[in-house]
């Protein structure tokens, strides 16, 4: 006994220390493999704009006659915008501009996994010029400009 | 006129109309000074009594008379200068600056003349060529500066050793002046008169040479015949009995009784002193005080810049309309120019500004007072220099043709900069371009185009003045569409 009991300690201390290391590796890959998708998450946006146009109408949730120069006789003018994908439900603005005066703004719902979605100005003779729509996320950052002028 | 009228006469005095009214006396008086005893002044009094008459014709509707009185006013003063041009210019021409600004000339009144007499007559008898000068009104000063200063106490042996041969200033002219022999030596100019007798010397062409340019008297002793000459206006009176010389000394140089003759200067000069400011302080007053008007005027605002910086961008108002009174000739007389409105902008900011426009902000010439302002206020919007980066967008009129669509457009470059006050650049985030006719365009292309800068303060880098325009047109298709 008094030749082993020196033994005792060793192996217990050994027995400690490799289930000790045990965890640090499981929590080591724990971290590597959570944390950084959690991070990437937070940075990730809510929704990527995969196509946006001005147009002279919508068929079958397709924009029709993209162009940068409309007529005023058309009557009215769409713009439509594309958000593929989009990974939670979120909503954007749609922010029609004559000039720089801000005459019309919507504000759309996407839902996951993509969304379309447009809006329509009714145009009038005293409208022709130059515009400008602004699509912007609900904070209010631009995703994207499209600029475009009503002619006779 | 009631106490009460009087005493708003001479209400709300300045020092300065003091000092206005003292100032132009004196110019007045020594105006009389400087043309005392000439026929200038006489003519001049003559040419004031006829505009008074003018003045009181005019009042009472006499036409004619009016009319004369100006027309001949306006050819005496020619008259004046052409009749009186020796006079003028001999005033001009023979007193110094002192005289003009404040000497008094006076005759010989101190003078001891029985001292000279004494004197003269005992050079004459001993034959020693003498020349004595006396000035009077008009003073020698500017003529007569050669010689010695010498300012001596006036002595017969003094004179007489003046003038003994071999003294060194015995050459000379001696002046004498209020019972002092003030100069010795000094040589006088000669005259020029070709008729002068042959009996008579250099002594005598320089003592004429004298008078002919001043009053003063010449006292001449003849070296050679021992003769006493007095020379006085150009002319020369020989002595023929040496006791006469006193006489006709005091004569020519103002009489028997000097005392009585220096009071009466006195009296007389203060009495031109008195007219000229009675005369002066009744223009001032008819000016100043006569017939309160009151008018409008439109004076332009200037607005003082501390920093440069600083621009104005709007000022609600740029003129602003002053209501004064004053003295009616004074408000004829007056002109936009003498009026001002300044404001200084120091503890201004960018943006907007209300100012007050103070009785302080207004400047207005002497005599003329400030009733009303307005408005009494200005609103300034102020900007400082700033650029930004801004976007530029294609503008276009007209219509394209028929089947036709212009699906793309690049602008090059997309941004400009634009330079201009920070509050216009604040609120511009697209600069558009001059309008593109649409007619014109058949197929793709581009197009060099200005900027249009609104406001028109603003400007672009000069780099981006044009910017070029490309654009795609093609064929326009009813179901035409686009995936996205």
């Amino acid at each position: 006994m008094s030749a082993e009991e020196p033994d005792m300690p060793d192996f217990n201390i050994s027995k400690f220390s490799f289930l000790f290391f045990r965890l640090l590796i499981v929590c080591q890959l724990a971290g590597v493999l959570f944390i950084p998708a959690s991070v990437c998450l937070a940075d990730q946006p809510r929704m990527v704009l995969a196509n946006a146009v001005v147009c002279e109408h919508i068929s079958s949730f397709r924009p029709v006659n993209p162009a940068v120069v409309f007529s005023v006789s058309l009557g009215e003018v769409f713009c439509f915008s594309e958000f593929d994908p989009v990974y939670e439900k979120t909503a954007i603005f749609h922010n029609w501009y004559k000039k720089d005066k801000l005459i019309f703004s919507m504000r759309l719902v996407l839902s996951v996994p993509k969304w379309s979605s447009f809006s329509r100005v009714q145009m009038r003779d005293a409208d022709k010029g130059p515009w400008r729509v602004e699509i912007r996320d609900e904070d209010n950052t631009i995703l994207k400009t499209l600029r475009f002028s009503m002619s006779d | 006129m009631s106490m009460e009228q009087f005493s708003l006469m001479f209400s709300g005095w300045r020092w300065q109309d003091l000092l206005d009214i003292v100032f132009n006396a004196y110019i007045l008086f020594r105006l009389y000074v400087l043309f005392r005893g000439t026929n200038v002044l006489r003519v001049l009094l003559a040419v004031v009594a006829m505009w008074i008459i003018g003045r009181t014709a005019n009042a009472m509707g006499l036409v004619i008379t009016n009319w004369v009185m100006q027309g001949v006013i306006t050819v005496a003063t020619f008259i004046i200068i052409i009749v009186f041009r020796n006079e003028i210019s001999g005033v001009v021409r023979t007193r110094s600056l002192g005289f003009f600004l404040w000497e008094i000339p006076r005759t010989q009144v101190n003078t001891p003349v029985h001292i000279i007499s004494d004197a003269v007559v005992k050079l004459a008898a001993a034959k020693i060529g003498a020349l004595i000068v006396m000035p009077l009104k008009t003073g020698v000063d500017s003529i007569v500066s050669s010689g010695a200063d010498i300012n001596a106490s006036l002595s017969r042996e003094m004179l007489v050793n003046i003038f003994w041969p071999g003294a060194p200033l015995h050459d000379g002219a001696a002046v004498i002046q209020r019972g002092k022999i003030t100069r010795a030596g000094t040589i006088l100019p000669l005259s020029q008169n070709r008729h002068l007798a042959s009996k008579y010397g250099t002594r005598h062409r320089a003592a004429l040479g004298l008078t002919e340019q001043s009053d003063a008297l010449v006292i001449v002793v003849s070296e050679e015949r021992g003769r006493i000459s007095l020379v006085k206006d150009n002319r020369i009176h020989e002595v023929r009995n040496p006791g006469e010389v006193e006489t006709l000394i005091k004569q020519y140089t103002g009489g028997p009784e000097p005392v009585r003759k220096m009071r009466r200067q006195t009296r007389e000069l203060i009495v031109a002193a008195m007219v000229c400011l009675l005369c002066t302080a009744g223009l001032w007053l008819s000016f100043s005080r006569g017939m309160e008007t009151l008018a409008n005027y439109d004076v332009p605002i200037e607005f003082i810049k501390p920093e440069k910086k600083m621009n104005i961008i709007y000022a609600s108002a740029s003129r602003s309309r002053l209501l004064i009174s004053g003295a009616r000739p004074l408000i004829n007389a007056l002109s936009p120019d003498q009026m001002s409105i300044k404001i200084s902008l120091d503890g201004t900011s960018v943006g907007k500004n209300q100012l007050a426009i103070t009785r302080k902000n207004v400047q207005l010439p002497p005599g003329i007072r400030l009733k009303n302002i307005e408005p009494d206020q200005v609103e300034l919007t102020l900007d400082t220099m700033a650029e930004k980066q801004v976007p530029v967008q294609a503008d276009f009129s007209g219509k394209l043709p028929d089947g036709l669509t212009m699906t793309r457009i690049q602008v090059v470059p997309e941004t400009v900069n634009i330079i201009g006050g920070e509050l216009s650049l604040d609120s511009l985030t697209t600069v558009f371009t001059e309008k593109i006719p649409l007619e014109e365009l058949t197929t793709s292309g581009l197009v060099n185009v200005a900027l249009v800068m609104s406001p028109a303060t603003l400007r672009p880098d000069d780099k981006h003045k044009k910017v070029q325009v490309r654009y795609t047109i093609s064929e326009r298709s009813p179901d035409d569409d686009i995936q996205g």
